[in-house]
């Protein structure tokens, strides 16, 4: 059995054909150099089937060309993983590091206006009631410098309590985001489902889910399944976010205990729900053993009439902490003796001596507020450094190179024009069989 | 990804750039706790220990002069005895005329007064020989002697846990009614007014060179309080300068190098912006024809 004469032509023209997608191919990536998101893409070329033949003497099979068989998105999967995982932890650290950046600024210290210089000069302003106790004047130091204490101590509580207002709205708009990009990641889910079952290759709406999926990373914990027809089931700190073509709106409720463990989310509750309140603990510690230590010595000393002192400090932690009203009224009545006599400050003196037992506490929690924020700190370097390398990594080998582009333009082109000289040589071919054969007797 | 590394590698000279122009601004090596958490605390700690030991100066100084006052209200004492010992001594001799007597009586009798307005001396408002009654004049004018004060203490914080007494009750200095410089004075007095010359030269005697001993001893304790407080005057400074030394190691930025940091991080940060200018314009495209 012959090969039809025309062969040749088909073969020539599946050529052009194919050499004009990749070249479109490439354009394509050419055109989305710069777009955020975007993964150069590729025309898979395969020979066409082959035309088997068979002649008694010669068996075999005679190529029929090219075609191109996938338009292929290059990504390499595992790098997408590593790449989450880090930008999970990045989301954490961000969170986390903002959050305490904030504390430190509200904390202040250490400065000659936070509020370890105002505990110093309330010590010293007692001192100097022990000193000439018989003062007015100094006794109205000591009680201002107490009440711009006491300001101070509710000042910063106010601010950690402002801290945990933030965290939590960031919890609430963290969210919403997140369920944005849930109904997205659905809708787009749709549209690939379509395109595949319909065999086609949605490589740009794939693209796009990819980077919503990549900001959902950013929030929290993440899972992310593959079912028929590129339909993926997306759970978000163990709740499910996406199946399918379905979002969910996903509220705090919606997270089962532990399943949030990293992310964006996972840090502001953590913020909001532990760190914060632990460092109002401890805060509320050191302004409520300043005020019971200081209302038991004070109640036990006397006034400069000789009386019995009353409370010093009103309130009862960090956040209500006040000067006694009488005591700023009238500061005589601070108890300053211990004995009744107007020359004695040796009640003052031991309330100066209160510091032992202040200042460290204050200074602890300075310093695990630091520590904290140095840690932070620290891991939102590393998982910046991580991130940036890994999206450097993925950057090489799914972002558009010119310079390969280039070059591959310069391929397809010259396939281009081989394979429209084959076509010619063809043509010529047939043409010397058609008007220069069977002219015989003509 | 050249361009993304370039972008990178920017932002973060930047970063050290601006932390440092914090630390050229400021002065300060320390800017948050989280800078140095141990170095915080121990800023904290110094910043506190700082301030107590200014108090501390404070204190020692305010009962420095405490004792200065009293010191010159005892010297005057001590010379009042002295001449009320001549007098004594005087009026104790046998040849002497009654009228003459009365008359020294008469001088004895001012001294007493002169000794209680000595003993009456005040610092700052407040009556250092009265206890801890320093509102109340220990001595009042006139014939009685009582004294008015107690015989508490008073004190002063001169260092963390270390205290001194600043005060001498008057009672213990110049005596009263009963005890003392002022009863012997009172007594003189009276014998020289009837003539005893027997106790001028016996008990009376004995009595004003007791009560001069007295005297003797509270200005060798005011004495020994001055040294003390003095000693502890320079140590405090010394301390103080030591403190503020560690405190700006802990928390000063080291001028010269965090200048050195800044020019080597400008020029790191001026051949990045060089180098990703050159770097990023070429492409094959400029080699194609």
């Amino acid at each position: 059995m012959a090969v039809s004469t025309f062969l040749g032509l088909q073969t020539a023209l599946r050529g052009i054909l194919a050499q004009q997608r990749a070249l479109d191919v490439t354009a394509h990536n050419v055109a989305n150099a710069s777009t955020v998101g975007f993964t150069r893409q590729e025309a898979l070329l395969a020979p066409s089937a082959p035309y088997a033949y068979a002649a008694a003497s010669q068996p075999g099979q005679l190529g029929t060309g090219v075609d191109v068989t996938e338009y292929r998105r290059i990504r390499d999967a595992f790098l997408d993983v590593q790449l989450r995982a880090q930008t999970m932890r990045l989301g954490s650290a961000e969170a986390t590091s903002d959050g305490l950046r904030q504390v430190e600024l509200a904390l202040n210290e250490p400065s000659d206006t936070g509020a370890a210089s105002l505990l110093s000069r309330y010590w010293a302003a007692w001192q100097d009631v022990s000193n000439s106790p018989e003062n007015l004047a100094t006794r109205q130091t000591l009680v201002q410098s107490a009440a711009s204490l006491a300001e101070g101590f509710r000042t910063l509580d106010g601010q950690l309590a402002t801290l945990v207002t933030q965290a939590q709205d960031n919890v609430a708009m963290t969210l919403a985001e997140a369920n944005s990009l849930g109904a997205r990641v659905a809708s787009l889910g749709a549209s690939i489902s379509d395109a595949l079952v319909n065999g086609s290759q949605p490589n740009d709406l794939l693209d796009e889910r990819d980077q919503l999926l990549d900001r959902l990373y950013e929030l929290g914990n993440v899972t992310v399944t593959s079912g028929a027809y590129g339909a993926l089931t997306v759970t978000l700190g163990g709740a499910t976010l996406v199946s399918g073509t379905v979002a969910s709106t996903l509220s705090e409720a919606s997270f089962p205990p532990g399943g949030l463990t990293s992310g964006k989310l996972a840090a502001l509750r953590t913020l909001r729900d532990t760190t914060l309140p632990g460092y109002r603990a401890d805060l509320n510690t050191v302004a409520s053993t300043l005020i019971s230590q200081t209302n038991t010595l004070h109640a036990a000393g006397f006034d400069l009439q000789g009386l019995p002192g009353g409370a010093f400090f009103t309130g009862a932690g960090a956040d209500t902490i006040a000067v006694s009203g009488a005591l700023l009224a009238s500061p005589g009545l601070v108890a300053a003796s211990a004995t009744g006599q107007p020359g004695d400050g040796a009640r003052a003196l031991s309330l100066a001596g209160l510091h032992t037992t202040v200042d460290p506490a204050y200074s602890l929690l300075v310093t695990r507020i630091g520590a904290d924020a140095q840690e932070a700190a620290r891991t939102l370097g590393n998982a910046e450094v991580l991130v940036d390398a890994l999206a450097s990594r993925r950057e090489s080998v799914s972002g558009v190179s010119l310079d390969e582009e280039m070059t591959n333009l310069l391929r397809f082109q010259r396939g281009y024009q081989a394979s429209a000289r084959a076509l010619s040589a063809m043509d010529e071919m047939i043409e010397l069989l058609i008007s220069r054969t069977g002219r015989v007797g003509l | 990804m050249l361009s993304r590394s370039l972008l990178a590698d920017l932002a973060a000279t930047t970063g050290r750039l601006a932390r440092i122009q914090d630390k050229l601004s400021s002065g300060k090596e320390l800017q948050r706790p989280s800078d140095d958490p141990f170095g915080a605390s121990r800023a904290l700690q110094l910043r506190a220990g700082l301030a107590e030991n200014r108090q501390h100066q404070r204190n020692a100084t305010e009962a420095a002069a405490w004792q200065t006052v009293a010191d010159t209200a005892l010297s005057q004492v001590g010379d009042l005895t002295l001449r009320a010992r001549e007098l004594l001594l005087r009026g104790a001799n046998g040849t002497l005329g009654t009228v003459a007597r009365q008359s020294i009586a008469v001088e004895i009798d001012q001294l007493a007064e002169a000794v209680k307005a000595e003993a009456n001396a005040e610092y700052g408002g407040r009556y250092v020989f009265a206890g801890s009654a320093t509102l109340t004049r220990p001595y009042a004018a006139g014939l009685s002697d009582a004294y008015a004060g107690n015989t508490q203490t008073i004190v002063r914080e001169i260092g963390p846990g270390i205290t001194l007494d600043v005060n001498q009750a008057g009672s213990a200095v110049v005596g009263d009614g009963s005890t003392g410089l002022l009863k012997a004075l009172r007594d003189i007095a009276a014998h020289l007014r009837a003539d005893d010359v027997t106790a001028l030269q016996g008990p009376d005697l004995q009595a004003i060179d007791a009560a001069h001993d007295m005297l003797t001893n509270a200005r060798a304790v005011v004495g020994a309080r001055t040294n003390r407080l003095e000693t502890a005057i320079a140590r405090l400074g010394a301390i103080e300068e030591s403190s503020q030394l560690l405190l700006s190691e802990t928390e000063d930025a080291d001028m010269a190098k965090v200048l050195i940091d800044f020019s080597t991080q400008q020029a790191v940060y001026q051949s990045a912006l060089k180098a990703g200018a050159q770097i990023i314009q070429p492409s094959l495209m400029d080699f194609l024809r």
